[in-house]
């Protein structure tokens, strides 16, 4: 199993089911080699972009690209891409063997060639000698590396995989998470992932595209969506959050003002925590505070009372009401015992502040 | 369809799966076969309207006047009176034993459970001539054969497995929680049945009800052989008037057994509407259940 | 934890389940021995009657006969099942609805009305050699009633349903997510049929071809009235010796034959494939 995998590009990604709307007309590039991860809600149209580029579905408009290759017209048969599906679709009635060699007796390969890359791949996903098992005798873990196995050992120009780790228990899902990642950057081959799930982004990914309605709402790598999100909705998807209403008074080059009527503060903050420089002032605007960011400070700005503390073992998590009624949740390294009912003053890390249009 | 550029009208069909020629075929195969399925049975209603004494397919021309002759005859209209009442008989007994025997089948321990239900089906997997001869061996003996009751009986043991399966089917919708809901209440088991149990196996007790009518209405071999001279049923007076003298008559009476097979279909297909309303099931499960629904050909 | 209240269960269950034991075993059971007992009665020995049934070299035709026939027709009624299976998987609506009545409402008919409505169509005047006249397919009227053809065609007629049900609920069963991966792989229609769809449609093949042949076995009404002289089956035959001879042991031998036929087939399918969970539910 070597190569790159091929770059991915397609332009004008619409799909569309009578009047109703799948997929906006999206522009995708993926780079050979890169782990890029489809995020998003049910119904954010992740599948359909998926399934469009694996050529189970026929795109209303666009034209797609693999390598040099445009296959937009061509069947999912033709395209050479590896898919890994959500439940596995592994054939009952085939041994393991017989299922992670199927692509490759589809192929009319020699006998002994397809013996050899089969125990390679199974090798691989360390599961050599299960070559005659029948397929329900495996775990869920197990069904899921052979599923993997018979996407590679066809050396696909692309990795294409479904929420394929849906059905593992969440220990399993972590080890598999890692074991994962560690493979692509051995491997490195231009891998499409989907899932509704933001750890297992944050995990696997290069660069992750979070999805909502049939729209990417921001494509970067994971630590830009963490840091810079581009509205309300990609930041509270990435990581924790607390977002308040945030009103702006005014700005120049350099700095702005806002208002945060939850916090009864005025807060000046430079240009490059929002998004764009132009066109705050028409729309609804919220402030980012990550829980992590905020601060326990005797001489801090805020006045808080716990409402609840959460021990999460090396963290500890509080939800604070704030004098104007609102709500903030913070995260900190537990120390000291926190109960309910304590009051507290709160500060926050000016670099991390965020400035976001409402979604 | 103007108006969509031709990859939008590419995008409609699905990209990969079957060929559309392959899946046309089919269609057209399907079409053929189903013609082949239905047709010929609604080459009987047109013969019962023929005016002539014999039998021609399209009609000479057509008239009433066998459906006439039908309710004239008084062999007719008793072999047709005999078929209600023994029909009427047998679903009676056949839901009578087969509910009581449904609710112990649930019941049953593992061991007693497959030789039960294989007690309760063979009716149905027994080739249905021996099962004549063999019942008519016995009736002979106990000088039931010739008796409407007789024959009711015979009908009854055929119907039964459909009305214990019917029943079984229903009553595996009944949550066992709900019953140990209403128990830790202080409801005794009796109150438990009439209460919760029965009211949610209602679509069950009548489709099984109704497909053990139409069994017993339909029923040949058995008749024939049991039928004697004082429980003739229609399909015997059928059977008999086929080999003898082959007059539109006969037609009249299939297409009255056909116009019954047509309302007590479409009665079971209202009960199963109701049954998936109560159970909530996906329509994918339908076939399940009326492949235990239908049965063996008498 | 008191044994009282779990005898009591017990015996309620027992209760339950008295009437219709009892009435089966008196009306069903006890009659099918007592049939079955008379197979050996005879003034020269116990086997007697089965060796007067297969020596003879008539009445082993008629069990030749009636074995091919039940062979030709589940060959012919799974061949004519399967596009109609086929396409009942892929319909939704009321076009699935229709199409399914159209399967389900023959079996509520009468055998006997079906089969006489072959004998309507398939007689030399009557409408499907006129139509075949018509269309030039042929220059004089066929003979489709009366002999072995008629009997196919009839016996088809009536036992398609029970072919279409099995295979249709097996094919709908089959995750079309298989055949996706099995086209993602490179396969193409060919390869995927064969090597995903066909396979997974066995059982369904298999449950609905036994179904139709041990119905096939023992049909009477359906060869009587369309058949000719020399296709005679063995439920004919078993018939015959008790109306027109009252030769009760013979009867009871070639029950006995036809029984240990359908127990042993069916005895083979259990073992071959775990009965479809609907077939026998409770």
């Amino acid at each position: 199993m070597t190569g790159n995998g091929l770059p991915l590009r397609f332009r004008g990604a619409t799909k569309h089911y009578g009047t109703q709307i799948a997929l906006h007309p999206i522009d995708l590039d993926v780079e050979a080699g890169e782990f890029l991860t489809l995020l998003g809600p049910s119904g954010s149209g992740k599948t359909t972009l998926l399934n469009l580029i694996a050529g189970y579905l026929a795109p209303s408009a666009g034209q797609l690209f693999i390598g040099d290759r445009e296959v937009t017209n061509l069947p999912a048969r033709q395209r050479n891409i590896g898919m890994v599906f959500q439940n596995y679709a592994l054939f009952p009635h085939m041994t393991v063997a017989e299922n992670v060699g199927y692509g490759l007796a589809v192929r009319r390969r020699p006998k002994e060639e397809i013996k050899r890359r089969v125990d390679a791949a199974l090798a691989m996903v360390e599961l050599a000698g299960y070559g005659d098992r029948a397929i329900q005798q495996l775990s869920g873990g197990q069904q899921q590396r052979v599923a993997l196995a018979r996407a590679l050992v066809i050396e696909p120009d692309v990795l294409l995989m479904d929420e394929p780790l849906g059905a593992l228990d969440r220990q399993l899902r972590r080890n598999v998470q890692l074991e994962l990642r560690r493979r692509h950057e051995e491997r490195r081959r231009t891998t499409l992932y989907v899932t509704h799930d933001q750890e297992e982004a944050l995990i696997l990914s290069d660069r992750v595209a979070v999805m909502r309605a049939g729209r990417i709402e921001q494509i970067g790598p994971v630590t830009e969506l963490y840091r810079n999100p581009v509205n309300s909705f990609v930041a509270s998807f990435i990581g924790e959050s607390n977002l308040l209403p945030a009103r702006l008074i005014a700005q120049d080059g350099i700095q702005m003002r806002i208002e945060v009527a939850a916090l009864r503060h005025t807060l000046t903050l430079p240009v490059t925590a929002a998004p764009m420089k132009m066109g705050l002032a028409d729309m609804p605007l919220q402030l980012l505070l990550r829980p992590e960011h905020l601060v326990l400070d005797d001489a801090g700005p805020l006045a808080a009372r716990v409402e609840e503390a959460v021990y999460l073992g090396e963290l500890t998590a509080l939800r604070l009401r704030l004098e104007s009624g609102a709500d903030l949740w913070l995260r900190r390294l537990t120390d000291r015992p926190i109960t309910r009912g304590m009051e507290l003053r709160v500060n926050w890390q000016p670099e991390h502040v965020r400035l976001v249009p409402q979604s | 369809m103007s108006g969509q550029t031709r990859q939008q009208r590419k995008s409609e069909r699905q990209l990969s799966g079957t060929p559309i020629a392959w899946r046309w075929a089919a269609q057209v195969g399907a079409n053929l076969v189903l013609a082949f399925l239905v047709l010929p049975i609604l080459a009987v209603i047109p013969t019962s309207f023929n005016q002539a004494s014999f039998i021609s397919l399209p009609p000479t021309s057509w008239s009433l006047r066998w459906y006439g002759n039908f309710f004239a005859d008084p062999e007719w209209r008793s072999s047709l009176w005999v078929s209600l009442q023994v029909a009427v008989m047998a679903t009676a007994a056949a839901l009578a034993l087969g509910l009581p025997a449904a609710l112990g089948l649930q019941r049953a321990g593992a061991l007693l459970r497959p030789i039960l239900t294989g007690l309760f089906l063979a009716p149905m997997i027994v080739p249905v001539i021996i099962s004549a001869v063999a019942i008519y061996r016995t009736a002979l003996d106990v000088g039931l054969n010739g008796t409407r009751i007789g024959m009711a009986l015979s009908h009854a043991a055929l119907a039964l497995p459909f009305v214990v399966i019917n029943i079984g089917v229903s009553l595996r919708h009944v949550d066992r929680r709900w019953q140990q809901a209403a128990a830790g209440l202080g409801a005794g088991s009796w109150t438990v049945f009439r209460s919760i149990t029965l009211p949610n196996i209602i679509p069950g007790l009548v489709g099984g009800g109704v497909f053990a009518f139409i069994t017993s209405f339909d029923e040949v071999v058995v008749a024939v052989f049991m039928a004697g001279y004082g429980a003739k049923t229609l399909p015997v007076k059928i059977w008999e008037s086929i080999r003898l003298e082959f007059t539109p008559v006969v037609a009249v009476a299939a297409s009255f057994m056909i116009l019954l097979a047509a309302l007590l279909f479409a009665l079971a297909r209202l009960i199963d509407a109701r049954r998936r309303q109560v159970a909530g099931k996906a329509a994918a499960s339908i076939t399940t259940e009326t492949i235990t629904d239908q049965g063996v050909p008498a | 934890m008191a044994a009282y209240p779990m005898r009591r269960e017990r015996l309620d269950t027992a209760l339950l389940l008295l009437p219709a034991s009892l009435f089966l075993l008196v009306w069903f059971v006890a009659p099918l021995s007592r049939l079955l007992s008379l197979a050996f009665v005879s003034d020269n020995g116990v086997f007697d009657n089965f060796t007067v049934l297969l020596s003879s070299s008539v009445y082993l035709q008629v069990l030749g006969n009636t074995l091919m026939l039940a062979a030709l027709v589940t060959v012919i009624t799974l061949l004519l099942a399967w596009p109609v299976a086929y396409v009942l998987t892929r319909l939704k609506g009321p076009l699935f609805v229709l199409t399914l009545y159209g399967v389900l409402f023959p079996l509520w008919i009468s055998v006997l009305v079906r089969t006489f409505s072959w004998m309507l169509l398939l007689e030399r005047g009557g409408p499907v050699n006129r139509l075949l006249m018509a269309a030039g397919i042929v220059d004089h009227p066929l003979a489709l009633l009366f002999n072995e053809t008629g009997v196919l065609i009839g016996m088809v007629h009536v036992l398609l349903p029970y072919a279409i049900l099995p295979l249709y609920s097996a094919m709908n069963r089959i995750d079309t997510r298989l055949l996706m991966a099995s086209d993602g792989l490179g396969a193409g229609v060919m390869d995927t049929f064969r090597r995903v769809y066909l396979p997974l449609c066995l059982p369904g093949l298999f449950g609905g071809g036994t179904f139709v042949l041990l119905l096939s076995l023992g049909f009477f009404i359906t060869p009587a009235l369309l058949g000719g002289a020399n296709s005679m089956t063995l439920s004919m035959l078993i018939s015959s010796f008790v109306t027109d001879r009252l030769a009760w042991s013979l009867a009871a031998a070639g029950s006995m034959v036809l029984l240990v036929i359908v127990l042993l087939l069916l005895g083979l399918t259990m073992r071959l494939l775990p009965m479809e969970k609907g077939m026998f539910a409770k």
